[in-house]
């Protein structure tokens, strides 16, 4: 095996891990603040929920689950987190928001946090550092073996629109609305190592691709692949990158459980994988999803036509039927469902607050209310 | 010398001869043009701080206040006393607007989510007082109402100069928002101490009752009333525009300045009132109407301003000394109460932090000089020896003060960094 990736840890299949990433924004005007460094050593906390740890710039925190067995494991660790982190944060005079992007923040003015990878990072990437000031959802799905994670890392790719549609909330960017959904994803996408994996069939084929890549002098650790989805070998998961930061845990959650039940149907059902040809479209379809969110039209190039991502989701809602009631998920698939159906998901809640307020101020504080509040 | 003098007076003697066959031209201007003074001023402050900032990476607010010194009535008497009362109003500008952000910034939902910072406040307001009173009473040997007035003068940290220096060094951070929280709430305290040392000034002075009681209760109700009208009128009108619109900031600006005016006309002290106003507009605008205006960088004129003029007003002539070791022990109790105050307040910041806030809020200038003229004001017929001991220490702060605050935010790492500004990387 590669060094650098080291053996492919066993987890049990189909447990759950789930990350957040989260803004820091100041009580006064709600705009990013620094304060993560600080916020971290002063939190009394004891790590049963999962891990509250720094991320690239000041400005953001990430959170992440224990691993779970089943979704209403990490809704509990998800709420916890979140409790955990409004408290200390309002000691500090921080609030906590979801969504994918800041909408007024000025990149310049963000600070990269101490640490040698982020520094590295910052060396290596310039400014693109400080705009990758950006919220992400990151969903780890347990794989029972390295194999099985190649397959899934191939097998979730023609679903990434699916994610990225359900949970796009970064309709602005710099203070205006950017016409898309999910404008995070265009801030990845300036990374070299951005975009699909390639189509790989086995382990093997990827610890060669890896191996290829590292002596091609462009990679040093799996890290280094932002991929939008690809193996975690350390955890023994294939993880989801697409999502933007929901504006609620409640969110986070549904999206987990799609995850858990789609993996679930796809290793179930083996389903023929035509990854090649998948790779085509899936720049397009990304951008479809990003800029439309659920009225995008995707290209399938298997049956060689378009067809509306609305209603290509809602047919996997019912497709995953049996598998989200075996997961004990069926609750939070209808609840995405609801969305999908009313058409109230993140970006068009945060367009909804910015036309009734009149300035981004007050929804960045909408938003921070809505992620601490009871239900969410 | 007489011929010297006759040369110096040779451009009035030509105006007026030449006024005797040109119909048109105005009597020999005998006091510069507000605008002209206005302008003058702000150039020779702006070089200097500019100068300064560039050469030493000093706070431009160091040279703004040098730069009023050397040009002021003590030293090379180009700003000449009149020339300082006829800039008074644009320093009451300055002032009250940065008064009135100082009291934007007091932030009671903050204090009331996080016990340790009551505790710090109360114990920087306490021990700063008493530490200061018992200096002045038993190492200077003042009377107890002089040195109580001291005390209020001098225990609050200085809302102006902590303010721009945040914004100039581009801060950011918890050492930052807990110095900005302290001031505010260092005023609060200090201006309610001071309203009282206004009634024993009178009790000491005027043997009457009358004025010690009516004095203090005119200013506080003044100010409070001036305050609260202010707001009102700033809430109701911006509140029909748009967050965050010029317009808004024009409502701001604009009701600032009525209420500089209306506390003049009163003779109500214009940083009470401001701050005052401050207060209420962050307490009351429950649906956040004026809460994201910020005011805009031209402020930062007039506090070259106010700068240059506190600066003049510094009375380096009367300096000796032994008034120069006293207001030095002055200032080195006022900072051990406030270190002392910080450290033992505890709470969640590590105590390497909460000393580096202690040295944040050291800052002592513009307020505490406005605050000592008003009781100077009071009798002007009185000796104001004993008001040398606070204007020297504000003297010292002025150049220290600013280094000091901008020092411990380098110190936490929450001000922007030379290499932060370039862009450099590694």
């Amino acid at each position: 095996m590669s060094g650098e990736l080291g053996t492919f840890t066993h987890s049990e299949a189909l447990t759950l891990g789930v990350e957040l990433e989260l803004q820091l924004v100041s009580r006064r005007d709600y705009d990013l603040t620094r304060g993560a460094t600080d916020l971290l050593g002063t939190m009394d906390y004891d790590g049963r929920f999962g891990e509250i740890k720094l991320e690239i710039t000041e400005s953001m925190i990430e959170v992440s689950t224990l691993p779970q067995a089943r979704v209403a494991g990490i809704a509990s660790d998800l709420r916890g987190l979140r409790d955990t982190l409004v408290r200390h944060c309002a000691r500090n005079n921080i609030a906590v928001c979801g969504g994918g992007t800041h909408p007024f923040h000025r990149w310049a003015e963000r600070r990269i946090c101490p640490g040698e990878r982020f520094d590295q990072i910052y060396q290596r990437y310039g400014y693109l550092a400080k705009q990758f000031t950006v919220f992400g959802q990151h969903i780890h799905v347990g794989c029972a073996s390295a194999d099985d994670a190649i397959w899934l890392t191939q097998a979730l790719a023609e679903h990434v629109p699916a994610f990225i549609a359900l949970s796009a909330a970064s309709p602005f960017v710099d203070g205006v609305d950017t016409f898309f959904q999910s404008a995070r994803l265009n801030a990845v996408s300036a990374f070299p190592l951005s975009g699909q994996c390639p189509p790989l069939g086995s382990w093997p084929e990827f610890v060669a691709h890896f191996e290829f890549l590292r002596d091609c002098g462009i990679v040093r650790s799996i890290k280094d692949l932002y991929w939008d989805v690809r193996p975690k070998p350390e955890y023994g998961t294939v993880e989801i990158r697409v999502c933007d930061t929901p504006l609620d845990v409640n969110t986070a959650t549904a999206l987990a459980a799609l995850a858990q039940a789609l993996c679930r149907h796809l290793l179930r059902t083996r389903p023929l994988l035509h990854a090649e040809r998948w790779q085509h479209v899936a720049r397009y379809n990304k951008f479809q999803a990003c800029r439309y969110g659920m009225d995008a039209m995707l290209s399938d190039p298997v049956r060689r036509c378009q067809e509306p991502l609305r209603e290509r989701v809602l047919a996997l809602f019912d497709a995953l039927a049996e598998d989200a009631a075996a997961l004990d998920c069926t609750s939070w698939i209808d609840a995405l469902r609801a969305s999908v159906v009313d058409n109230d998901g993140g970006a068009s809640w945060l367009r909804g607050w910015a036309a009734a307020h009149g300035n981004l101020n007050d929804v960045v504080r909408e938003a921070a209310e809505r992620l601490a509040g009871a239900g969410g | 010398m007489d011929k010297l003098l006759a040369f110096l007076h040779l451009p009035r003697r030509l105006w007026e001869e030449a006024g005797e066959r040109l119909s048109f031209l105005p009597p020999f201007p005998t006091q510069v043009d507000s605008l002209a003074l206005f302008a003058l001023l702000l150039v020779a402050g702006l070089l200097a701080g500019e100068w300064l900032h560039a050469r030493l990476r000093w706070p431009r607010l160091i040279g703004y206040v040098l730069a009023g010194s050397l040009l002021g009535p003590s030293l090379l008497g180009w700003i000449s006393a009149d020339t300082l009362a006829q800039a008074r109003p644009i320093a009451d500008a300055a002032l009250g607007l940065l008064l009135l952000e100082a009291g934007r910034r007091l932030d009671l939902r903050w204090l009331a989510s996080n016990p340790a910072l009551l505790r710090g406040a109360l114990a920087d307001v306490v021990l700063s007082f008493f530490f200061i009173y018992f200096f002045a009473t038993a190492v200077v040997g003042m009377a107890p109402a002089w040195a109580a007035a001291t005390a209020a003068v001098t225990m609050a940290s200085a809302p102006a100069v902590v303010l721009l220096t945040v914004e100039e060094s581009r801060a950011q951070g918890q050492v930052t928002e807990r110095v900005v929280l302290y001031t505010a709430l260092g005023s609060a305290a200090a201006f309610i101490l001071f309203a009282a040392v206004l009634g024993i000034v009178h009790v000491e002075l005027s043997k009457g009752w009358l004025n010690a009681v009516a004095h203090p209760l005119w200013v506080v109700v003044g100010g409070t009333a001036i305050a609260w009208l202010a707001s009102r009128i700033a809430l109701a009108i911006a509140g029909r525009l748009p967050k965050r619109s010029l317009a808004q900031v024009f409502v701001l600006i604009a009701s600032a300045l009525f209420a500089v005016g209306v506390a003049r006309m009163l003779a109500v002290p214009v940083f009470l009132t401001l701050f005052l106003m401050g207060a209420l507009l962050a307490l009351r605008d429950e649906r956040q109407v004026l809460t994201y205006t910020a005011l805009p960088d031209a402020y930062w004129l007039l506090a070259i301003i106010l700068f240059v003029v506190v600066g003049a007003a510094l009375p380096w002539r009367e300096f000796t000394w032994i008034a120069g070791l006293q207001a030095l022990g002055l200032l080195g109790v006022r900072a051990l109460a406030k270190l002392a105050a910080l450290y033992w307040a505890g709470g969640e910041l590590a105590p390497a932090k909460r000393l580096l806030v202690g040295i944040g809020i050291q800052p002592l200038s513009a307020t505490a000089v406005f605050m000592a003229y008003e009781v100077a004001a009071l009798y002007p017929g009185v000796d104001r020896s004993a008001l040398l001991l606070p204007l020297f220490a504000a003297a010292i702060m002025e150049l220290a003060g600013p280094a000091l605050c901008r020092a411990a935010l380098v110190r936490a790492g929450e001000a922007e960094g030379r290499r932060q500004q370039t862009g450099e990387i590694g």
